[in-house]
């Protein structure tokens, strides 16, 4: 047992070094994360957690479901989260059986091809963001470290000359079709190596991408699995994998090795995809393991969070401030889930915290603007919303915040522009498009509204706040579509209208049609209900 | 406060930008220098002392002039949205230049090619000034070239725009003016038209492939052009073919610069006139694909959205097309609302954008036949227009043709509403500028057009230049009024034919759609306009006869090509129909009904209407073959879904029908309750002629009873009378005119030899009526009456006159020879 996280360990400790040494920076960072997150070897039941991932059982996943669902204010969690805690250990599943795990060898370069002197100036002007001048101390050098560099080194030229073209050329039309300058001769060579064979993993990433920012997702796809299965250590890699599955028939069809670095894709892939049960089932596996990650803590929490397991989540991410204060990423949905919680205090604790350790970051600003929402002052929300979005223009959830905040200044324009905006960025927006229903029927125009309640419940069907925004517009004045009203109010009562909504207007509607039986017989299940 | 504050650019930066339309500096692009060094030749700084007029190199005033005409249209033309590439502006500038043995030209490049440092430009910029202003010690009139001209404002915004520019700006100035320069170098020798025949003598032994390449490049200037879609639908896949062409040439060589937001919006206009009026001229995807990489380049050009809707929605994607209405009313925050090219307040845009919005939502539903839908959207229209604003609004026209269906009788009083909104909103508009920018892009597509005229001996190419010159005649008068505003005003003529086909007043229709037939046919789209013509084809058939009708629908089948008119495939069939049916010829009929059912069952949707004619036609065609068992099964069931989906105007005509069925089989007691039935159905729903009919019927029955309610009958007769007269055609007057005389002929107290005029007047005139419509069955009525009247009063040549047309018609009804002539016309 302890040997198997041993190897975890010294898998992950050699990825670190060896995605420190490309310049691969946020990737190494990740997997060095992950190392001081497994767990020490103290408890000996404590690694059980991790079981195969195909021998999951429906049983397992009912059972925690249920022990989430119910109320009992996130005991289980801090149970599970001290190492050694006994308890949560009986409850996950059958000891590690690595067999299903595929091992792969991990390759061996640490030491220095020719040319090693030459290597180390271009990392250290890389590190020094003089991406250009690395790229031309690595010219004529061979091996494949030293390819992958340069490559590397010209991709990120490419692109801080981009986004200073962006800003340099953004006319009155929002022109920005400021590109990359070094996709083309970068596709063409990484494409010659890969047909001849001499390129590594590294250089497939970066194949990968390079596709990726060409438009031809398909062969990015295909390249960065190929990256992946011949080295999965490498979290960039599955993240670009993760951004390029859009839908669960993609993630389905790739061709994944069964590596241990699979489960935490799969488990980012089913959040993003909004399969929370699955996502959680995966993460609560790995937490057996990684019994210190903040990643997965965090990433637990937002599952919970986005399950509307509030106070679970709120424990998970106090806990997770508490091991590590001066962390940035994932504090935005803690201020979210603040906000739904309107504490107060606590939010303007997290944004003075965050803003003390960086306040440029896209992810602060977003705090920030919460805590102002939450205070009533909208414009000064709407400011660092804004700010949110210049550091990040494709935050999905700031434009849809803005949103609201539009909507409580009353600018109905300006809301539906930047809901529209989230929507375009992500069209499985719900939220978004509920927005921009929600607006349009205040304005009086419940009938375009439809198309929008209706395009939010397609996306989230069991969601029974959305059937009864669409029901009321059916049942409003001007369109008085009583039966259509009725059918949506159905769906609504058989989803998860907890608070009855649903059942009451049923009955309402039914006495109004002079239906009197079915009207009785909708108040007497409301009553039972209530009760 | 301002409402859009945030929402422009979607960055900070672009918040102080003007959001109304207001001007905005154009971008200096490499294609705007090189016009802005033809300015300076066309009108070099002044020198003092005076220079000569015309300048140098100019030989005339007239050369001179044409140069000014050139770079005029340069700035105005919109017939792309990227700028040209050089290669083109040269071929363009040949044209010009020819008299000047090309020197224009190799100034220019000489010029351009010149630009290479930061401070080459500065120095350039500093030259252009001197055009505009007077040297010391000169008089302001010696300065060619008037400030505040079109071509002043131009080079003073490329100044003014040059001089705020940060120096990143320069330096990619100077990166794109290198890549425009080279595109121009490969083929320039090549447009030489002296050197063409030589180079293609050269090249026929050359390698066939490579031939065509450089054809292809020769013909790049055509390639932007074709897949603007004013040719014909014959260019669908060459147009698809040059987009790729154009569109690897412009991401290679050319810079990608986009044309002055006024260029880009004259574009789109250009673009959705076209879709409207021809849709089948724009292929749905190469045009998608054009848009897209459109709105790329200019994300915040929300007008794009638009026309994608409206590329959507003219080849019949529903998704799509209202994917796009959605998105574009989203975005556009009433910043490009429909109509507003000009700055009002912007509360006023805002209303009117999201009244617009369910206006093109409920054009939408009418366009895919949801009429429940659109009404439900027109009236939303209405309701937020009435809650906000007090200005008049246009959603009265199509809210009607909804209406229309249910409750004839709103539809007459939202229209005169109408038209009277449409004046109004016609006097906002006339007060801002309507030059579209069509007139600048057919001259200057015409020049090179002219220039290149050795390339005409293709077919396509031929065509587009008649095309063209059309486009330029046509549109060389700006329209006062915009399009979209003139086809509003056109429909609403439209739809008070259609109206006032239902109150049943032919002289009404004809002229409603007369005046939209003449007045508003450029406007309209080509659906809109068969519909007119349809509708006096029908008028004609009815007063001038078949014979008239089909000359008129062989020119309209002409015009529209029966591919793209649906309205003028089903006019032939209802002609033939008609005929058939009065020429006795029932297979035929039979033939045509069966067509006609087939239609009605189409896989792509149900027609109510066309189903409801469908039957309509089976039971007359039935009633003909004197079936009327079966006959009177169709009529019933066609009443009960007429009168399940409300349709009373059907509902009335079918009981007039069912009258008809009992009449001529003999069970007139059973018919009188149908007649008595659509007669009050018509006086409840204002459907006057038909009620004059049903009225008419109703003496026939009466009259069936016996020459004992002769009298009754009569008086029926003349009460129907002024109606029928008035409004009615042919065949209802001749049916009239032989009721009359029945009724004078039964009335047992009536004496012929007293006033033989009553009689024999009504019946001259309907034989007459009847000739033309080619009626035999009741010509020979006509006929068989008329002999009698002769006969009682011993006018024995005259009788045997009318005898002989009696048997001469009765003949022709009874061995109908030639069948297949009814379907020939």
């Amino acid at each position: 047992m302890a040997s198997a996280k041993e190897t975890y360990r010294a898998e992950l400790r050699s990825a670190a070094r060896q995605l420190g040494e490309r310049c691969l920076y946020s990737a190494a960072k990740w997997a060095a994360e992950l190392l001081v997150g497994v767990e020490s070897d103290a408890g000996p039941a404590a690694s059980a957690a991790m079981d195969s991932p195909s021998s999951s059982s429906a049983a397992s996943v009912g059972r925690l479901l249920h022990l989430h669902r119910s109320g009992e204010v996130g005991s289980s969690f801090r149970h599970r989260s001290r190492p050694g805690g006994g308890g949560s250990s009986s409850e996950v599943g059958t000891p590690l059986g690595n067999v299903s795990y595929v091992s792969t060898p991990i390759p061996d370069d640490d030491a220095f091809d020719t040319g090693g002197d030459k290597y180390l100036l271009a990392k250290t002007y890389f590190d020094c963001r003089e991406y250009r001048r690395a790229a031309h101390v690595l010219q004529n050098q061979g091996g494949r470290k030293a390819v992958f560099l340069r490559c590397y080194a010209l991709y990120m030229a490419g692109e801080k000359r981009k986004e200073e073209e962006m800003i340099e050329l953004e006319g009155s039309l929002g022109k920005s079709n400021a590109i990359n300058q070094e996709l083309v001769a970068l596709e063409r060579e990484l494409s010659t190596y890969r047909r001849t064979g001499s390129i590594d993993s590294f250089g497939l990433y970066l194949f990968g991408i390079i596709l990726r920012d060409k438009g031809c997702e398909g062969l990015a796809r295909t390249i960065l699995v190929e990256s992946v299965n011949s080295y999965p250590w490498n979290w960039s890699a599955w993240s670009e994998l993760q951004s390029l599955c859009t839908s669960s028939d993609i993630l389905n069809n790739l061709n994944l090795k069964n590596h241990w670095m699979k489960d935490f894709f799969l488990a980012n892939a089913y959040l993003e995809l909004k399969m929370h049960e699955e996502a959680l089932k995966r993460y609560e596996r790995l937490n057996g393991v990684f019994r210190c990650s903040g990643y997965i803590q965090a990433q637990i929490a937002t599952v919970q969070y986005s399950m509307k397991d509030l106070d679970e989540a709120e424990v998970i991410f106090e806990e997770l401030l508490r091991t590590d204060p001066f962390r940035v990423d994932s504090m935005d949905i803690y201020s979210n889930l603040l906000y739904a919680k309107e504490s107060m205090s606590a939010l303007s604790f997290l944004a003075h915290r965050v803003f003390l350790t960086d306040k440029y970051r896209a992810e602060s600003c977003c705090i920030m603007a919460n805590y102002y929402s939450l205070k009533g002052q909208h414009e000064k929300s709407v400011l660092y919303f804004r700010r949110a979005l210049k550091l990040n223009r494709k935050y999905l959830s700031a434009w849809t915040l803005m949103g609201h905040e539009y909507v409580e200044l009353k600018n109905t324009p300006a809301a539906i522009d930047a809901y529209r905006r989230a929507v375009d960025i992500n069209p499985r927006d719900y939220r978004a498009w509920y927005g921009l229903g929600q607006i349009y029927e205040m304005m009086g125009m419940p009938f375009y509204a439809l198309y929008y309640f209706r395009k939010s419940s397609y996306l989230q069907p069991n969601d029974a706040r959305l059937w009864i925004a669409m029901a009321q517009c059916y049942e409003s004045d001007p369109l008085q579509m009583i039966e259509e009203a009725i059918k949506c109010y159905e769906r609504a009562a058989n989803s998860n209208d907890t608070e009855g909504i649903a059942l009451h207007q049923l009955a309402k509607l039914h006495r109004m049609l002079g239906q009197s039986e079915e009207a009785a017989l909708l108040q007497e299940g409301f009553r039972e209900n209530g009760s | 406060m301002n409402v859009f504050a945030g929402v422009g650019g979607g960055a900070e930066g672009t918040e102080d930008a003007p959001t109304n339309g207001g001007s905005v500096l154009p971008e200096v692009t490499p294609h705007k220098i090189a016009v802005c060094q033809l300015v300076h030749v066309f009108a070099p700084p002044a020198q003092a002392g005076g220079g000569t007029v015309p300048p140098f190199p100019f030989e005339s005033v007239a050369h001179h002039n044409r140069l000014g005409l050139f770079l005029f249209t340069l700035t105005r033309s919109c017939e792309d949205f990227l700028e040209p590439p050089l290669e083109e502006l040269l071929r363009k500038l040949k044209a010009v230049d020819n008299l000047t043995n090309g020197w224009l030209c190799e100034q220019l490049t000489r010029t351009l090619s010149g630009l290479t440092s930061p401070d080459d430009l500065f120095d350039f910029f500093d030259k252009l000034r001197g055009v505009l202003t007077a040297p010391e010690g000169a008089g302001v009139e010696d300065v060619l070239l008037d400030p505040n001209s079109q071509l002043g404002v131009f080079l003073r915004c490329c100044i003014l725009s040059f001089n705020s520019m940060t120096f990143e700006g320069v330096c990619h100035i100077l990166a794109n003016l290198v890549a425009y320069c080279s595109s121009a170098e490969g083929s320039y020798d090549l447009a030489e038209d002296e050197d063409y025949d030589t180079e293609m003598s050269n090249l026929m032994d050359a390698d066939i492939g490579a031939r065509s390449g450089i054809f292809d490049k020769y013909n790049q200037g055509y390639a932007a052009e074709s897949h603007i879609g004013e040719s014909s639908s014959a260019h669908a896949p060459l147009s698809l073919h040059d987009f790729d062409d154009g569109n690897a040439m412009k991401t290679d060589d050319n810079p990608t610069c986009l044309r002055s937001r006024w260029q880009l919006e004259a574009y789109l206009n250009q673009q959705a006139d076209v879709l409207e009026k021809d849709p089948s001229s724009v292929p749905l995807n190469s045009f998608n694909a054009t848009l897209t990489q459109l709105q790329t380049l200019a994300p915040e050009l929300h007008r794009v959205q638009f026309l994608q809707y409206l590329n959507a929605l003219s080849h019949d994607d529903y998704v799509g097309s209202l994917d796009n209405l959605h998105r574009y009313f989203d975005y556009s925050a009433g910043m490009q609302g429909l109509f507003t090219r000009s700055v009002s307040p912007s509360q006023d845009i805002i209303v009117g954008k999201y009244e617009s919005a369910l206006l093109c939502l409920g054009n939408l539903h009418c366009h895919f036949g949801h009429p429940k839908k659109a009404l439900e959207a027109f009236t939303e229209a209405v309701r937020v227009s009435q809650m906000h604003v007090q200005r008049p609004l246009v959603s009265f026209g199509p809210n009607a043709s909804t209406k229309l269906r249910t409750c004839p009788a709103d539809v007459c009083k939202n229209l005169r509403l109408s038209s009277r909104v449409l004046t109004d909103f016609g006097n906002d508009v006339l007060s801002t500028s309507n030059d579209n920018g069509s007139f600048s892009t057919s001259w200057l597509r015409n020049l090179s057009a002219a220039s290149n005229s050795w390339c005409s001996s293709s077919a396509e190419s031929r065509k587009l230049h008649k095309n063209d010159f059309d486009n330029f005649y046509y549109h060389a008068q700006p329209s006062p009024v915009p399009a979209s505003i003139l086809q509003l005003a056109g429909s609403t003529y439209l739809l008070r034919a259609t109206a006032w086909e239902h109150y049943g007043s032919a002289p009404m229709v004809r002229m409603n759609a007369l005046v939209y037939a003449t007045c508003f046919a450029d406007a309209a789209s080509s659906s809109d306009l068969s519909l007119a013509y349809v509708k006096l084809i029908q008028q004609l058939a009815v007063f001038k006869g078949y014979s008239a009708a089909f000359c008129a629908l062989k020119l309209a089948e002409k015009k529209f090509p029966s591919s793209t008119s649906s309205h003028i495939q089903l006019l032939r069939m209802q002609l033939l129909h008609e005929r058939a049916l009065h020429r006795g010829h029932l297979k035929v009929a039979e033939q045509i009904c069966d067509e006609f059912g087939v239609l009605s069952s189409s896989v792509c949707g149900v027609d109510i209407e066309l189903k409801t004619e469908a039957s309509l036609r089976r039971a007359r065609t039935l009633l003909a073959a004197k079936q009327f068992g079966q006959a009177a099964t169709v009529a019933n069931s066609l009443y009960s879904t007429c009168y399940k989906y409300n349709m009373q105007v059907e509902n009335a005509s079918v009981l007039l029908l069912l009258a008809e069925i009992h009449k001529k089989s003999d069970n007139a007691v059973l018919g009188l309750p149908y007649a008595l039935a659509s007669q009050s159905f018509c006086k409840a729903f204002n459907l006057d002629l038909l009620e004059a009919s049903a009225t008419l019927t109703l003496a026939e029955l009466w009259l069936a009873l016996g020459p004992s309610h002769a009298r009754r009958a009569l008086s029926l007769v003349y009460q129907s009378l002024p109606m029928i007269l008035g409004h009615g055609g042919l065949e209802l007057r001749a049916r009239a005119h032989i009721v009359l005389a029945k009724c004078h002929l039964c009335d047992p107290k009536f004496s012929v030899s007293e006033d033989p005029s009553a009689v024999l007047d009504p019946l001259t005139q309907a034989t007459e009526d009847l000739q033309v419509l080619e009626y035999h069955e009741m010509a020979a009525e006509a006929y068989y009456l008329k002999a009698t009247a002769y006969n009682h009063l011993g006018r024995l040549d005259e009788r045997e006159d009318a005898a002989a047309s009696f048997k001469e018609h009765i003949t022709a009804l009874e061995n109908p020879l030639n069948e297949e002539d009814s379907l020939a016309y």
